[in-house]
């Protein structure tokens, strides 16, 4: 498995590659494609993980080992992955990816950031009949462009997440989530994990509005479930709109 | 038995580990546990009501047998007609060629044990035994097979061995046997018996397959778990019974803490050398 690195040298997990990509659920599923492929978890047709029983073998992040405790009793897909979206561990993994600038508290999307840029817009044109109008189109783009919000994943870890490959099906998952396409390949064919199955995880809902965050935007279960760390920071495409969920992936 | 003349080494069928099953290689059969199957009304095709995986074994033609825990043979009331019913309606589903159960009960006086409890071995309680199976025969479309279990007790004032109280019950019911040597192993370590005198006391010629699992000992006590690896002297008992006639088929029960798929393969592969062993 190819690792990618910061600017500074860090190597990055798996995990944290899927949370810059898509947030918390994202780096849920990681985690989960992490302890699939290295055999220490199954899962069984109707969709329900269960720990692979081996001495000394929990995974290999604090997340993967939460997980892996998780699951000692049959527990469904997209429970586990609830699970760990939600944890204190995911949390701390935000808190570390924001210590290593990798990530930022996001502004959250206003409702009506486009009102404001619609107006910037209008009032530019009238700037040219009028050149006082100028002024307010002035004021309105960048309250427009405030209101728009903020990535959550900062320029470094843009940069790192653009030198990353889905090298391995581990990094698939990081990438596009257990639901998307790699390749002309769905990602979950590589886990053998059937099309039912992987729909257990709920599919990201794709608005417009974004509102705060990805908190009305990222309805999968991964980043709009969590809120500590997704109302600040979901993944990078969250606040943008177009792509956000860790569920949801197909990006 | 009809239909019964070579089943091989299989395991048994949990939804935990469906995928593991349909992949693992060198499985002749599988058993499912018949309380776990829910077939709904009945109406159409009966197959449709399996699990998905059962189906697709099925679809493979591997033999699929019921295996009940619930019936209480061994208990005072009368066999609860309604779990015999649904035992063949199980078998009839899966085209099985016979069902089992154990030589046990589960409940009395309303009360549910939780546990397979062993029947005292008194010709009183091997009488409602055998009316308990004639009856539960009576019902099923298929042959039965009762297993010895393993138990942590011996009731008192015992009038027959453990191999002569089930040798006397096929007499009587021309019912088939199940032999666990799990079982076997944990009452020689547990309550001191001897599985070589049970081998030599149960009429092999009515034996249907064996059942090997795993246990861990605790303190003075071997637990019968299912859910730890076999141990190399269950495989003993396996050998000592494999040399005295080749069972039909050998299966491994495992219930709990699953291993890898490797390891479980290779469980099946120690089984089926111990088997071969006495083919060749």
């Amino acid at each position: 498995m190819v690792t990618p690195m910061t600017a500074q040298g860090t190597q990055l997990s798996p995990v944290e590659v899927g949370y810059l990509s898509a947030g918390p659920g994202r780096a849920a599923e990681t985690a989960l494609a992490r302890l699939l492929d290295a055999g220490l978890v199954r899962v069984s047709r109707d969709g329900r993980v269960s720990a692979v029983h081996q001495h000394g073998h929990r995974g290999n992040t604090p997340v993967e080992a939460r997980m892996h405790k998780s699951v000692q009793t049959p527990v469904s897909f997209n429970k586990v992955v609830k699970t760990a979206a939600y944890s204190t561990e995911m949390q701390a993994l935000h808190r570390q990816l924001l210590n290593d600038n990798l990530m930022r508290k996001a502004r959250p999307r206003a409702q009506a950031w486009w009102v404001f840029l619609g107006a910037g817009v209008l009032l530019t044109v009238l700037g040219f009949l009028l050149p006082g109008f100028f002024i307010g189109a002035v004021a309105f783009l960048l309250i427009g462009f405030w209101a728009r919000g903020s990535s959550p994943v900062t320029r470094e870890g843009k940069a790192v997440l653009k030198n990353v490959t889905a090298s391995d099906r581990v990094l698939a998952v990081a990438l596009y989530g257990f639901a998307g396409n790699v390749a002309s390949q769905k990602v979950g064919d590589l886990f053998e994990l059937s099309q039912s199955v992987v729909k257990m995880i709920p599919l990201k809902r794709k608005k417009k509005s974004a509102g705060s965050s990805c908190g009305s935007g990222c309805g999968s279960s991964s980043c709009g479930s969590s809120s500590s760390s997704c109302s600040s920071s979901s993944g990078s495409s969250c606040s943008s709109g177009s792509s956000c969920g860790g569920g949801g992936g197909g990006s | 038995m009809a239909g019964i003349t070579d089943l091989g080494v299989g395991i048994g069928w949990r939804s935990e580990i469906d995928l593991t099953v349909e992949r693992l290689p060198g499985v002749d059969f599988v058993e499912i546990v018949a309380e776990n199957i829910h077939l709904g009304n009945l109406r159409g095709d009966q197959r449709s009501h399996l699990p998905e995986s059962v189906r697709l074994l099925l679809e493979r033609g591997i033999p699929v047998l019921p295996h009940a825990v619930s019936l209480s043979l061994g208990g005072a009331d009368q066999v609860d007609l309604d779990r015999v019913r649904h035992l063949g309606e199980v078998a009839e589903a899966v085209g099985a060629p016979m069902v089992s159960d154990h030589v046990c009960f589960v409940r009395a006086g309303g009360l549910e044990s939780g546990h397979l409890m062993p029947v005292p071995r008194t010709k009183d309680a091997l009488d409602v035994l055998v009316e308990n199976v004639k009856l539960a025969q009576r019902n099923l479309p298929v042959p039965l097979a009762l297993e010895n279990v393993a138990a942590l007790l011996e009731w008192p004032d015992g009038e027959l061995s453990e191999g002569q109280f089930l040798a006397e019950l096929v007499e009587r019911t021309d019912c088939w046997l199940l032999v666990d040597v799990a079982n076997l192993y944990a009452n020689a370590r547990n309550i001191g018996t001897d599985p070589e005198r049970f081998l030599d006391e149960i009429p092999l010629e009515r034996l249907a397959y064996v059942h090997v699992a795993g246990g861990e000992q605790h303190g003075d006590i071997y637990h019968d778990t299912h859910a730890h690896a076999v141990l190399p002297e269950v495989l003993g008992v396996l050998d000592e019974l494999c040399s005295r006639v080749k069972p039909p088929g050998v299966l491994l029960e495992r219930d709990d803490n699953y291993p890898s798929d490797t390891e479980i393969a290779s469980e099946l592969a120690a089984i089926r050398a111990v088997v071969d062993k006495h083919r060749a």
